[in-house]
């Protein structure tokens, strides 16, 4: 991780990142924490709950997921779908189901809802993988 | 044997609405289909039929679940049809349908078809620059920079395959079917094209493990660096994911930039692109950031130097 290291902190974040209502039942919808200028996560809501995992697909490095803002998800949404080369991960434990990362698993972020909102409880570190000059 | 280059891509997908949108942004235009079908061109007829993952119509899916069906090569006639399907009925079975096309599978399992190509003949500008020297590639008073311009893809122009084994994958279109070795990746693969292409490309191959088998891009040509710089600032601002570029590669020449799809592959523009023909002799590299790539930028948003001195409003 050290090519990520640069300009930003490894912080817990301290503010939500959103509100669980901003995310459609089924849905996807990525998040910025550390203000880098990308999307470096992302979460999925069912029902009341949500899940969470980096912007990062395991086949390549720096690989971001989406194909679209917020598009995180297969055709009927029952899976995380990488948009890269399809590779389609289980919601529950981001562990890879079928394509290019069999074996291994989405890289998970791990947050809570206080009233509502979505709290990253953990350190979270800098995403974006390019050096930058100011 | 007189192959042209792909014609056709038939996908089957799980997101035919999000696929169909992401195409008309891409540049692609809608075409009249079958039923049950989509089909999405470029310029000269080359391009995508799109079908749901469970439609009966299509070939069957490799076990990796790609969403690639189908790839169809155009040929230049039926000599070189006739060619292709004597050659290839000597060890397997080779479909005719009514209307002559050929379907088989290549050595990697990948579901192949050969037709006369139904490219339309283009007959366009390239992208004019002026140039110090040179003479003016516009003449006084023509405008390079048109912020509305089309920007369409003009032709399929690549495919690169994931691949278990590279050698065999290879050597069923190089021994088989006389594609042309251009240049290679040792730990990835060769770049190949068709007989009738002088294009550096029109197929390529990664080698990856069993369950990763399926396509790893597709692109289309642009007309020049302009046009691959317009439409993919226009995808960017339209929340599409950049996955590669802009840039320019050294094998091939051509200018590239690529986007993740809900095709479940990564779709590239493409332009300006070497021409090979049989004098040429084919270099070889270890694939690596400093060979994959002349130059690589990153898209920003736009933004203008200057405005007031500091302290004045």
């Amino acid at each position: 991780m050290t090519l990520h290291q640069r300009r930003f902190e490894t912080v817990v974040p301290d503010r939500p990142i959103g509100r669980l209502d901003d995310i459609a039942d089924g849905h996807s919808r990525g998040f910025d924490p550390l203000g880098e200028g990308r999307d470096t996560m992302f979460v999925v809501r069912r029902g009341g709950s949500v899940f969470a995992y980096r912007n990062h697909c395991p086949h390549y490095d720096r690989a971001r997921m989406a194909w679209k803002k917020d598009e995180f998800m297969n055709g009927d949404r029952s899976q995380i779908m990488c948009s890269a080369h399809g590779a389609l991960f289980s919601i529950e434990d981001g562990a890879c189901t079928q394509g290019p990362c069999l074996g291994l698993s989405l890289y998970p972020v791990a947050v809570e809802l206080r009233d509502g909102e979505i709290w990253i409880t953990e350190p979270y570190a800098p995403g974006f993988w390019r050096e930058r000059s100011a | 044997m007189r192959i042209v280059g792909p014609d056709e891509l038939v996908f089957g997908v799980d997101d035919p609405a999000a696929c169909r949108s992401f195409l008309a942004d891409y540049g692609l235009m809608e075409a009249p289909a079958p039923d049950g079908a989509h089909f999405f061109e470029a310029l000269d007829g080359t391009g995508f039929t799109l079908r749901r993952r469970d439609d009966p119509a299509l070939p069957a899916p490799l076990r990796t679940g790609s969403m690639l069906r189908l790839t169809v090569w155009g040929v230049e006639d039926q000599a070189s049809l006739d060619a292709i399907e004597a050659e290839l009925s000597r060890d397997r079975k080779v479909d005719k349908a009514a209307d002559g096309t050929l379907r088989c599978q290549d050595d990697a399992g990948f579901e192949i078809a050969f037709r006369i190509s139904t490219r339309r003949k283009l007959d366009l500008p390239a992208e004019m620059i002026n140039s110090p020297g040179a003479k003016p590639g516009r003449p006084a008073n023509v405008i390079g920079a048109n912020q509305d311009a089309e920007a369409r893809p003009r032709t399929l122009s690549h495919i690169v395959y994931f691949v278990p084994d590279m050698d065999k994958m290879a050597n069923f279109y190089i021994d088989r079917l006389k594609f042309v070795v251009t240049d290679k990746f040792n730990n990835a693969g060769p770049f190949l094209r068709p007989q009738a292409n002088w294009d550096h490309h029109c197929l390529f191959m990664i080698q990856t493990p069993e369950y990763m088998q399926g396509l790893e891009h597709v692109a289309f040509h642009m007309q020049g660096p302009t046009d691959l710089m317009l439409a993919g600032s226009r995808m960017v601002k339209k929340g599409y994911e950049s996955f590669w570029g802009p840039g320019r590669h050294k094998f091939g020449s051509n200018w590239f930039w690529y986007f993740n799809s809900p095709l479940g592959t990564h779709i590239e523009y493409d332009a300006d692109m070497d021409l090979h023909d049989d004098e040429w002799e084919a270099r070889y590299a270890d694939i690596q950031p400093e060979t994959a790539q002349m130059f690589l930028f990153e898209n920003v948003e736009k933004w203008t130097p200057g405005g007031p001195p500091p302290g004045k409003k």
